[in-house]
């Protein structure tokens, strides 16, 4: 795959939807989101479908997959999305959104940036916004039950990721594909249709789809996974999909089987979901050649690293994006008192507190 | 844009995002709308504003460094991120303020963090509104924006000043260009010229003579300047004897009963004073005066023959309309340079007590050469009092007394790199340590930073003019133009 073939397909409607919106903001005036000198990161609203797992095994063994990385050339393909918040106006918030498609080829590993798309998020847009969208990129005529503004910017996210991911299984063949997450389909952001039809044709051209997700926590018989699993025994998986299954499966709808994988010697391990329409043997061979294509750092694939390192905003990147809507779009900046910090001072926390106390703008 | 981030007694801090064309050493008005009033602010260093998220790109930069692609960004969100990352923090000093439109000292107020409004002040407005080079102005120099600059020559009158610097970087060019600038101002001034560089200024590069030219007298001790014993007078001399040429206090004791003996008689000449110590009866007092006589006499400074002999007063009095003796010291030992300049200045005294002169300027090049300790202060106080108006020019910033920076009046300090030098010129009270050690660093060949009532204390970064006169100040170089002689 070249690149050009991903760099030319903008998801125009995200910019034609984010200017339409930024324009409604003309002669408000905007409070940005303070940035403090110190400010380690910033928070995101992440997937509702990565819940941590609690099960029970009693009496069962649970035997580790062993896995031999297998070094025919294969593409890797990963992809991450992130959001943030910019700052509130009159009407409701500012945000932007940006996704990332990292792959690895001969001479090293390439990336297409999409974003960031900002959009001003107002009580009387955001259906429009929403579910024009949806039904653009998710291709449903459905009119969705829209969440507050305060959930836009995760919400618009996942837009874009869903989107990215359909694009991925329809340009690439024979390839292994690494969403963020997992193939977990229960929340709005998750149609069971719309995955389904993603995971459908990436197999259609002989992808794997192998989702990974960070923020899940397997807890077992009152273990956490991690201690389950030998560092003897990395690289290999812990197929956890009938335990899961048995204890969730009631009211989740699950598109892949369930491992715990532990690619290195360490003390992470992550849930790994692979596309359970994949024969068994095909989704094990998929993931021995990740390993075997892949850098693999503490059991984590650097295809997804960077896709995420590149997708997220940085403090100075969110400070350059207040300063563009105040130059392209006659916003007026102001500094209203916030009153979780008139009243709570440092305890204030919050979403839009400031933890250095020094904003600049 | 500039705007306020931080005020701390006179610092200020300025954040300049998107960068402007404001560098070390310029000027900054800070207009408070709401008072009328503004503050007059200088940049003494300038460096990357503390903006957050910096270590997180910069990391994120080192992670992906590798990594190729493209960027769909089609709002071109980067060339924002850009200027954010490039903004300045100025550090400033706050060096003045203006009420009504006019230029005032009342600092002790704070403009308006959210509404004043900061804009480069161009050195011309300064210049202006400082009142700099208004009136009896001569021209020195040029400052970095292009302003031409020249000062009042009140603000040299009077007044101490040390020049300063690191070898060739222009302090004996500025040197003669202040001297030129009084001369042509009938100022009467005398050079003490360690190294034969000043005689010459009455000619062009090309050796002609210049306008000033017969302003200009070199003399060379113990050549075409000799004097009398008796023009020297007992009190000059026995300061030379004992100051420079160690005599104890018995023996000084005894020269005085020899030199009244001599008035008394009519026979103060060299041949019978030395008969006349030879005469003394203790062996002890008469071998030590008379190594000491010996000493004064090898230096041919001191003569009988009247044609030869020469006086101070003759010799100011043909530069009495403004002109300059420059005493050649080149080539002479340490203690004839120490008796030279012991005589003069002991002479100079008198001839201002008596109102013979009304005042003089002095230009002391590598004074620690000559000049002993104990005349630091009397040059500070007792000799400023009576009219003697110094301008220590020197390389070694600590071969000039603390008291001396403390109380000088104007500091032409030129490139520095040294801490140790920076350290010392920065205990001067006319000026804040960060501003010499900071400026003082980067200042390119002939460019000075100019403290003190020159400016009105609106210290400038200036570049010197060029001279037309014979300057001879270049280093004589082993593979140089066979021209230079």
């Amino acid at each position: 795959m070249e690149i050009l073939d991903l760099s030319q397909k903008a998801p125009v409607d995200f910019i034609r939807l984010g200017s339409v919106s930024l324009k409604d903001v003309a002669d408000l005036s905007l409070r940005p989101r303070n940035i403090g000198l110190h400010e380690a990161g910033f928070e995101e609203l992440g997937y509702a479908d990565e819940q941590n797992f609690v099960a029970e095994v009693g009496k069962q063994r649970l035997d580790p997959i062993r896995l031999t990385p297998i070094n025919e050339t294969t593409q890797v393909l990963a992809l991450d999305t992130s959001s943030i918040e910019l700052g509130e106006t009159d009407a409701g918030l500012l945000c932007a959104v940006r996704g990332t498609i990292v792959w690895k080829d001969r001479n090293g590993y390439r990336y297409t940036r999409y974003g960031p798309f900002i959009f001003h998020v107002t009580e009387a847009n955001k259906e429009y916004l929403y579910n024009g969208l949806r039904q653009i990129y998710f291709g449903t005529n459905d009119a969705a039950p829209v969440p507050s503004v305060l959930w836009m910017p995760g919400r618009l996210r996942n837009i874009l990721e869903r989107w990215l991911q359909g694009q991925l299984s329809q340009n690439c063949e024979n390839s292994i594909l690494l969403w963020d997450g997992s193939l977990t389909a229960w929340t709005i952001d998750s149609p069971v249709a719309l995955i389904s039809e993603m995971l459908r044709t990436a197999r259609g051209n002989g992808n794997v789809v192998l989702a990974i997700s960070k923020k899940t926590k397997f807890v077992v018989s009152g273990q956490r996974v991690a201690d389950l699993i030998d560092d003897r025994d990395a690289p290999c998986l812990l197929d956890l999909d009938e335990i899961i299954r048995r204890e969730y499966g009631s009211y989740l709808c699950f598109f892949g089987r369930v491992y715990a994988a532990k690619f290195t010697p360490s003390c992470f391990s992550f849930r790994l979901d692979i596309d359970k329409s994949v024969p068994g043997e095909a989704g094990i061979d998929a993931v021995q050649k990740l390993i075997g294509n892949d850098l693999v750092v503490e059991s984590y694939p650097e295809t997804l690293r960077l896709a995420h390192i590149l997708s997220k905003f940085s403090a100075s990147e969110v400070i350059g994006m207040q300063r563009l809507v105040t130059e392209n779009y006659d916003i007026r900046v102001v500094s209203r008192p916030d009153v979780r910090q008139v009243l709570f001072g440092p305890y204030g926390g919050g979403r839009s507190s400031s933890l250095g106390g020094e904003g600049l703008l | 844009m500039m705007q306020i981030y931080k005020i701390d007694g006179i610092n200020v801090q300025v954040i300049c995002c998107p960068p402007e064309d404001v560098n070390k050493g310029d000027y900054v008005l800070v207009e408070d709308l709401a008072t009328a009033k503004a503050l007059i602010i200088q940049v003494v260093n300038s460096g990357y504003a503390n903006v957050p998220g910096i270590l997180e790109d910069i990391l994120r930069a080192s992670s992906t460094e590798k990594v190729e692609g493209v960027d769909l960004d089609p709002l071109e969100m980067r060339s924002f991120v850009n200027i954010i990352k490039d903004a300045e923090l100025l550090t400033c000093k706050i060096r003045g303020a203006i009420d009504k439109g006019k230029l005032s000292n009342d600092v002790n107020w704070i403009p308006s963090r959210s509404t004043s409004r900061l804009k480069k002040l161009p050195d011309e407005d300064l210049i202006k509104l400082a009142g700099i080079g208004q009136e009896e102005a001569v021209d020195i120099g040029v400052s970095k924006g292009g302003g031409k600059i020249s000062i009042n020559i009140s603000s040299i009158d009077g007044k101490m000043n040390i020049i300063t610097g690191k070898k060739e970087t222009g302090k004996s060019h500025l040197s003669k260009l202040l001297l030129l600038r009084l001369v042509s101002r009938g100022g009467v001034c005398i050079v003490f010229d360690v190294n034969g560089e000043y005689v010459n200024l009455g000619y062009t590069k090309g050796e002609r003579k210049t306008a000033l030219h017969d302003k200009f007298i070199p003399l060379t001790p113990g050549k075409d300047f000799k004097v009398s014993l008796q023009y020297a007078g007992p009190g000059v001399l026995l300061r030379i004897m004992e100051s420079v040429l160690e005599l104890p206090a018995t023996s000084a004791w005894e020269f005085r009963r020899i030199w009244n003996e001599l008035r008394v008689k009519g026979a103060l000449r060299l041949e019978y004073m030395r008969s006349a110590i030879r005469a003394v009866s203790n062996n002890y007092i008469q071998d030590a005066l008379l190594r000491r006589f010996e000493s004064l006499i090898s230096t041919n400074f001191f003569t009988d023959d009247v044609e030869k002999a020469t006086t101070l007063d003759k010799v100011l009095e043909k530069v009495s309309g403004g002109g300059a003796i420059i005493i050649n010291l080149q080539n002479m030992t340490s203690k004839f340079r120490q008796i030279v300049v012991e005589f003069m200045l002991s002479k100079l005294s008198q001839l201002l007590e008596d109102w013979f002169l009304r005042a003089i300027f002095l230009f002391a090049e590598e004074a620690h050469l000559y000049l002993r300790e104990t005349y630091w202060d009397d040059i500070v106080t007792r000799m400023r009092h009576l009219g003697v108006f110094t301008t220590f020019i020197t390389n070694q910033p600590d071969s000039i007394s603390e008291s001396v920076y403390r109380q000088a009046d104007n500091i032409f300090l030129f490139n520095f790199t040294n801490e140790h030098d920076l350290e010392i010129v920065s205990k001067a009270s006319r000026v804040d340590s960060e501003t010499v050690n900071v400026i003082a660093r980067q200042l390119p060949l002939h460019h000075c930073l100019m403290l003190g009532k020159v400016l009105n204390d609106f210290p400038m970064i200036v570049r010197i003019d060029s001279l037309d006169e014979e300057t001879m100040g270049e280093t004589r170089l082993f593979f140089a133009n066979p021209k230079q002689k």
